[in-house]
Formats: C-alpha cells, structure tokens, sequence
C-alpha cells in the first residue's frame, strides 16, 4: 500500500474510532479540550510565565504570575541534602551517583551472576557508606542522623531491598517446605508481619526495640528502621514469590530432580529462575510501593527527600513556594518510578522473546 | 554401583496413597542390557512403580537395589542411583527458561562437574543421536512435542545413564509425531541401554522387549516375552487388556 493510501485508511480508522457516533465525536472533543487545557496551564504556568534564577522573590515571581523556580536554584541543596553538612555535600551527591551506577551496573543481564552483582553490590555499598559516614581517608565523619535528602531515600530504599528479597527468597522457600512445621511457623511469620501496619513497625524498631534488646544489638536507629521496613518488604515480596511458585509445573522439578540435581541447584537454576519470571510485574510493583514507602521514615526522624523538600519552603522567605518544591520532588520520583517501571517491561519482552510458544 | 548386580532389583515393593493400596508387593527384577515394557490400564500403579525407582515416589515397604546400592534413607544412595538413572516423562519436562543446549550441558555440568566444552560436545553428541543438533540453540517453547520429547531423551542421556526410565513418552503428542520418538528409542534398544519403558505402544513392545510385563490394581498380572505375551496370554485381565489396546 502506497503512503497516502494507508494515511487516508488510518484516517479513516480515526474517524470510526473517535468520531463513530455524535456521543462519541463529543467525548474526544471534550478529552481533548480538557488535556490541552491542562498541557497549556502547565506550560504558561511552569515556564512562559515562570521566573528562573537565582534572584527571583515573592513580589517578582508574583509578579511574573508563573512558577517561582528560584526556590529550587537558591534552596535545591537542602531539598537533595537535608542536613547533610553544607560543606560536606559533595560526598553525598557522589553517594547518590554511586547508587545510580551500582543499580544501572545491575539492570545489565550479562552482568547477573552471584558472583558479580555480590562484588557490585558489596563495593558500591562500601564506597557509599564510606562517603556518607566518613572517618576514613581523611573524610569527616557524618552521624546517620545527620544523613537526609535524596541519599537517604535511595540507602532506604536499595537496603530494604538487599536485605529484603534475600528474607523473601527464605521466606518463600521455607513456606514450601517438605516439613509441615516449618511451612507453617513460616506461613505464620509472613502473616504476621503482613498485618501489621508499616508505621507501627517503624515505630517498633526505632523507638521500642532499644527498650527490649541488649546493649551490643541496638544499633544506630536507621539501620533498625531500615531492618523494619526490609521485613516488611520480606513478607509481602515472599507471597509473591509463592504465587510465582504456584505457576511452575510440578514436573520441572521432578525432572531437575531425575536427573540428580540438589535441592540448591534446583532452586537456584530450575525453580527461583521461573518463579520469579512469573511473579516479575508483581515483584517489580513491590519495589515501586517500596521506593514511595520510603517517604514514612520521617516519621521517626529522619529527614529524607520528601521531608527535607518540607523544610526547604518552611522559612520565612520562600513560604508561598511549596507547589514548586512540590513538583520537583515529584519529578525526582517519577524519574525513579517511571525508569523501573520501564525496566520492568523491558525485562518481560526479553523474557518472553525466548519463550514465543509456551 | 556394582555393574555386575542386577541393574534393577525391587523385592516386595509397597506403596501407599493414604489408604489406597497403589502398590501390592511388586517384585521386579532387570537385569543389565534388558528392555522391560510395562502395560495397563490407567490407575494400575505403573507409572507409580518406575517413579519409586528415582525416588520421584516414595515407597512405603519393600527394598530397591539398583546395580548393588540400596535406596536407604541415606542422601548419598539416592544421589548415586539418580546419576545412574535416566527419566523421560510423557510432559517433556524441559526447562522452558534454558535453550535446548543449556538443557542438554545443566546436569553434567552441575552434577557430574563435567566442563563446559566438554559437555557441550557431548550434547551435541546426543542431539545428533536423536536428529536434532540444528535446534540446539533454540529454546524449547519453538519446538514441535515430538522435537521436545527427543530433547528430553537427549537431556537425559547427556547423563550417560546406566539405566533409562521411560514414563509413558509418546502418549502426550500427536500421532505424527509418536514415530520419531520411537525411532529414537528403538535405536537406543539396540545399543544395548538398559531400559524402562511405560508405554501402550504395543508395537515398539514387540519389536525391542525383551519382557513385557501387565499390571493392574498394583499387581503384576503377567510377565512374559513379546511372542507368549501377545500370542497367548494365560491372564483373563490381560487378554481384555489386549483386546482394548489392540482391538481398534
């Protein structure tokens, strides 16, 4: 078919679809005006209208009638940064590059074996907390109370999911079990976490458990935050897993099992590989409920990103600007979200390409 | 392993399914190089029997020895008798996650500490056996059942198994298809493997076994070369048997 002909039956499909009936025709006429509307206060309100720089204030952004991006040029080290020592920064932005790489390094299938992504895994987490925490190379040390901003919503979220998905692959495990007690205390276990709201486990770790361990276990309060909200991750993570179990045929593991495999090997090469490739859009909806959950640690003191974006508008200057400091939180978010959620997919394509007739 | 022992020795084996009697007391002896076919109605306790011998099953009374080493409750026989003891199943079993070739190299490689290249070529080896070294790369969704099921006969030699269980190969494919697997098997027959067969190709029966046994309500009804067994058998259940498997 030659361009135009094929334009004109598209057009023509167009036609049919959108403008099929009077109702129909009204309904796209109506969405459309609706999104342009939208689109077109955005643009005026965000960037015609907006004042950038550093120099902008409430009486000229007013005046200017748009959005009053100055708070994010004059304020944006707090917002990414929290209370991180001013001078000091630079080593938390390095942190959050060593983060990024480390997960990118990770999204790469030819770089997924134990091996690799252990000496990744281990290195970036040592490279970060060296720079984060200090005291060695010559580096001031920074108490993890002091940590806040983007750097700790990503340590939040990657250490809930190191420590997470191992207890989940446990877990899950264990739940399946030939052993009727165990499948059973750890059915109970998983239940048990599973009704439990997150905030009151928060609350649990950060505040009550320092009253009922001994000494030596306490531990610095984000670690046991960050322990709270991995068994919480573990649970939830552990059902899904099972429910990746369920779709297995019984006989691929008979057949790993005929040809003398053990119960490791079996796990690791024929079940886990397949569970997980059944329960990936749930694992990967998991991890983005993960990364916003991070967001209620400030409960117990800690000033991650959302929080500190909170404290950048609450001094006296820049009071007006919460819906700008808003958006650019967000947008941070959605950068996150939106890039896993497309790496999600990506994953399945690449996954189904080799299984076209199953 | 004591290859001079009885490849398979099972001695008043039993086999519970709560209260149901699946298995009565089966004894069955194979010796090495022998081709034992194993016929009857579904719910008889056939497949039940062959499973028990890799412990897929496990057995309520009785004894198993295969080639001298009893199945105990000792991890380390079972995982001796499982690297000497192939299985095919009627589903295919493949691992849909792994191409053909990764199927074929997995267990060698795992279990037998065998390297890469090595048992690569000798997947290629056996993929050429079974007339499919052309797939090897491909995974096993793109392949027909009859193309699968020799995979899976390839996947299991790769092993190189002292004994081959066959559990019911052919009878989840197409009828087009139930040749070239039993082709593939033939040839294995007159190799001289040791084999297992759960089948109701009673033709492939006639032509490679050496025994042909009948089992109902888990007993064995008869046992008897392919001549006696088609041409006269002494059992009322088997003659009803045959004439139901034959009869069309």
């Amino acid at each position: 078919m030659t361009g135009p002909a094929r334009s004109r039956t598209r057009l023509k499909r167009w036609r049919k679809d959108y403008f099929g009936s009077p109702g129909a025709a009204l309904m796209t006429l109506f969405s459309v005006a609706a999104l342009g509307a939208i689109l077109w206060f955005l643009i005026d309100w965000g960037l015609i209208r907006a004042t950038f720089g550093t120099d902008g204030t409430q009486k000229t952004c007013a005046a200017a009638g748009g959005a009053c991006w100055s708070v994010i040029a004059v304020r944006w080290r707090v917002i990414l940064f929290g209370i991180y020592p001013f001078d000091e920064q630079w080593r938390a932005a390095l942190a959050c590059g060593v983060v990024a790489l480390v997960i990118l390094l990770s999204c790469i299938p030819r770089l997924w074996s134990f091996r690799r992504l252990a000496l990744i895994w281990t290195l970036g987490t040592a490279v970060f907390y060296a720079l984060m925490r200090g005291g060695v190379l010559g580096l001031v040390p920074v108490n993890e109370q002091q940590w806040g901003g983007l750097p700790l919503t990503l340590f939040v979220f990657v250490a809930t999911g190191v420590i997470g998905m191992p207890l989940a692959i446990g877990l899950a495990l264990l739940r399946r079990s030939d052993y009727p007690l165990i499948a059973r205390v750890s059915g109970w276990i998983i239940d048990t976490i599973r009704s439990l709201p997150l905030l009151s486990i928060l609350f649990t770790c950060a505040i009550v458990l320092p009253f009922m361990l001994p000494g030596f276990l306490i531990g610095e309060k984000l670690y046991r935050v960050v322990f709270g909200a991995a068994l919480f991750f573990a649970a939830y993570q552990a059902e899904i897993i099972r429910g990746g179990f369920q779709g297995i045929p019984l006989g691929q593991e008979e057949a790993a099992k005929a040809l003398g495999l053990s119960y490791w090997q079996r796990m690791g090469r024929i079940v886990l590989p397949q569970a997980f490739r059944l329960a990936l859009p749930a694992t990967i909806n998991q991890f983005v409920i993960a990364f916003m959950e991070t967001s209620l640690i400030v409960v117990v003191g800690f000033m991650e990103l959302l929080a500190a974006g909170n404290t950048a508008f609450k001094t006296g200057d820049w009071k007006f600007a919460y819906a700008e400091v808003y958006v650019f939180i967000a947008l941070i978010y959605f950068t996150f979200v939106f890039g896993l959620s497309r790496y999600g997919a990506y994953l399945e394509a690449r996954m189904n390409a080799g299984h076209a007739r199953d | 392993m004591d290859l001079t022992a009885p490849a398979i020795d099972i001695a008043g084996l039993d086999k519970f399914y709560g209260n149901f009697h699946a298995l009565k007391g089966i004894d069955l002896r194979v010796a090495k190089g022998e081709k034992v076919v194993i016929c009857g109605p579904s719910g008889s306790g056939k497949s039940t029997l062959i499973r028990c011998i890799n412990q897929l099953e496990e057995h309520d009374g009785g004894a198993i020895r295969v080639f001298g080493t009893a199945l105990d409750d000792s991890l380390a026989s079972l995982d001796e008798i499982r690297r000497e003891v192939g299985m095919v199943f009627q589903q295919f079993n493949l691992f849909p996650h792994m191409t053909v070739l990764e199927n074929c190299t997995l267990a060698p490689m795992l279990v037998r500490k065998a390297a890469r290249a090595e048992a690569e070529a000798t997947a290629m080896r056996y993929l050429e056996k079974v007339r499919i070294p052309d797939q090897a790369q491909k995974y096993p969704g793109q392949l027909s059942g009859g193309q699968q099921q020799r995979v899976a006969i390839a996947r299991a030699l790769c092993m190189q198994p002292e004994i081959l269980l066959f559990d019911e190969p052919t009878s989840a494919l197409d009828p087009e298809m139930i040749a070239e697997v039993l082709d593939v098997m033939v040839t294995l027959a007159q190799e001289g493997m040791t084999m297992v067969c759960v089948t109701h190709e009673m033709g492939f029966a006639r032509k490679v076994a050496d025994r042909v046994i009948f089992m109902d309500k888990g007993e064995i009804v008869e046992e008897a070369a392919p001549e006696d067994f088609f041409t006269a058998p002494k059992s009322e259940r088997t003659r009803l048997f045959l004439s139901q498997v034959l009869g069309h």
